[in-house]
């Protein structure tokens, strides 16, 4: 037995690492084929969930006529709870691996993640993805729930964030030992809390947050890209995500545009604080988030 | 209201379900706002001392849901009781104690949520039997094509202010004006099914959390600004949906006092009129005669 004594210093907790398993999603759909659009019109979705093929980080979000697609491959577990598990554990940045079927062995990386039944979208190199198959099983490392960055201040907390890929993201830190200091975040764009979707509500840990985005303009004015850092204005995300003024979350977009009526293109959230402590800059025009090439996915 | 519509043309259907009990797992806790765990009651079962015209906030209590909450066992039996079940639907008890007692639909939140009065809901409980006449799906406004209604007993329709103004909109009389900001948990989800949970009406909590609501009743009528739910739920600048306050109280973030969806359509084609007494009480409770069941229909 131990006991908690005023000498003992603080240190930060340990991360654990989890292997989860995840098998690649076959796409499903009810008895009817059509869903219906915003503007009343019914739609056959495509790219909803299991491979997507043809679509990288870098694209803009709104670059195919799809409803949800992910850049690369979405895993899933047949028991609910274990998927739900699976959804909520892994990480943005997470190492996978490929453990059956025609691409075994193949390296790809946790982008992102999709809430209700959950999914854990995987990205791959372009060729490795064109080998795989729904049914394919998926080893992913799970690591990053519950990391607190050295330095990050105190009213701030990141989630869905492997520790590893940090340094990818223009994510500023103050220096260790000033707590006082902002973390300053290059976006592409802020946007206000309004244009939250389906998500709202629900826990960020396992859900994305789809932003009821209009389509960019003919110069790509408005437009966003997989794998930018959005930033949403008065919008907390710690418990559920909800309205809350002066707040700030910042999340990475995973998944394009939809037609259904509040939904659009997703962010997982990664950081979410009061605006004091958490300050976002935009940059329309020349940010750069997640790239394949940063994670070594060409 | 006085507006026309295809009302004689719609088909009524008798439905069944029963009173469905709260749901919870062994972890017993949510989690609110500021991180506070919770076990608060309010979803399932019967709810007793809440009706329409009372506060729908400052309970102890999480997704409030008046009177009796009422589902189907059969999945796809319960998803067509849950589509076709309107706000204003006679709702009977057919089981139980209560048996022969007539209440009314307030809404939908996954569950039917039907409204007694405390006599009748004192002797319900889980398992008892209903039968609800289902009439309003495909309710629709000739002289207001751009209005979609949907989830609204005509009864309902009749018996509220407004209609048809002499320069074409329709004129809806509302007690309270939801921004948008305030759309939380139901975003995305069929307008037809549960209900729109709204923000910032978190009674006793941080005035960062406010956006002012925390005066809505249930039962109120409501506009929702620069929302469409025509066929969804969604953000969309210039368009109004009008609902009905059918769920109150939460402590769960992102949630709150939920209006179910009856009218939808761009703003330019609603006159809207800021109405205190706009209230499911004013015409459901006290004229109870208006959506007498049929006795044809049910016995």
């Amino acid at each position: 037995m131990t006991t908690a004594g005023s000498g003992l210093r603080a240190v930060p907790p340990r991360l654990v690492t989890v292997n989860l398993l995840g098998a690649v999603e076959h796409p499903v759909l009810d008895g009817s084929p059509y869903r219906v659009d915003r503007n009343g019109c019914p739609y056959v979705p495509a790219g909803d969930g299991g491979i997507v093929l043809g679509l990288e980080l870098g694209d803009s979000a709104f670059a195919l006529d799809a409803d949800h697609a992910a850049p690369g491959a979405c895993l899933v577990h047949p028991d609910p709870a274990a998927r739900q598990a699976l959804a909520a554990y892994a990480c943005v940045g997470n190492e996978v691996r490929v453990r059956t079927g025609e691409a075994v062995g193949t390296r790809g990386v946790v982008l992102g993640k999709r809430g209700e039944e959950g999914r854990v979208i995987a990205g791959f190199a372009a060729a490795d993805l064109a080998r795989m198959r729904p049914g394919d099983e998926v080893g992913v490392r799970a690591r990053g729930q519950g990391w607190r960055p050295p330095g990050l201040p105190p009213e701030v907390a990141v989630m869905n964030l492997d520790p590893g890929i940090l340094s990818l993201l223009p994510i500023g830190l103050p220096a260790a030992g000033t707590e006082t200091a902002a973390v300053v975040v290059g976006v592409r764009v802020t946007v206000p809390s309004r244009l939250a979707g389906n998500g709202i509500g629900r826990p960020a840990a396992a859900w994305d947050l789809d932003l009821q985005l209009p389509p960019p303009g003919p110069d790509g004015a408005g437009d966003v890209a997989l794998g930018d850092l959005v930033a949403v204005n008065d919008l907390d995300v710690r418990y559920n995500m909800g309205y809350r003024r002066g707040w700030v979350t910042v999340g990475i977009v995973v998944h394009g545009a939809s037609p259904l009526p509040g939904h659009g293109p997703g962010i997982t959230p990664l950081l979410t604080g009061p605006a004091a402590a958490l300050r976002t800059h935009a940059d329309p025009a020349g940010h750069v988030g997640l790239t394949a090439a940063a994670l070594k996915l060409q | 209201m006085k507006v026309a519509s295809n009302a004689a043309r719609l088909v009524r259907q008798v439905l069944t379900g029963e009173v469905w009990p709260p749901l919870a797992d062994r972890h017993a806790y949510r989690v609110g706002p500021d991180g506070q765990p919770f076990l608060l009651p309010g979803m399932g079962g019967v709810t007793l001392d809440v009706h329409c015209g009372d506060p729908a906030t400052g309970y102890a209590s999480d997704h409030l849901e008046p009177g009796a909450s009422i589902r189907h066992r059969d999945p796809g039996a319960n998803m067509a009781l849950q589509f076709l079940t309107c706000v204003g639907n006679q709702v009977r008890v057919v089981s139980g104690p209560a048996a022969g007692a007539a209440g009314h639909v307030i809404g939908q939140h996954a569950y039917v949520l039907a409204d007694f009065a405390d006599a009748a809901a004192a002797e319900l409980t889980t398992g008892d039997a209903v039968t609800v006449l289902a009439v309003g799906q495909g309710l629709a406004l000739p002289g207001h094509p751009q209005v979609v209604v949907k989830n609204c007993d005509p009864g309902l329709l009749a018996a509220m202010p407004g209609g048809t103004r002499p320069d074409g909109r329709l004129e809806v009389h509302v007690a309270a004006r939801v921004p948008a900001e305030a759309i939380g948990a139901g975003a995305g989800m069929a307008s037809e099914y549960a209900n729109t949970d709204l923000m910032g009406a978190y009674t006793g909590l941080g005035p960062d959390l406010s956006l002012g609501l925390e005066g809505l009743r249930i039962g109120d009528l409501v506009a929702l600004a620069d929302a469409d739910h025509r066929y969804g739920r969604g953000y969309r600048p210039g368009y109004l949906t009008i609902g009905v306050i059918s769920t109150g109280q939460c402590m769960m973030f992102g949630h709150g006092p939920g209006p179910s969806t009856l009218l939808s359509g761009p703003s330019s084609a609603f006159c809207l009129v800021d109405d205190p007494d706009a209230n499911l009480a004013r015409w459901l409770h006290q004229q109870p005669a208006q959506s007498a069941p049929d006795p044809a229909v049910i016995p």
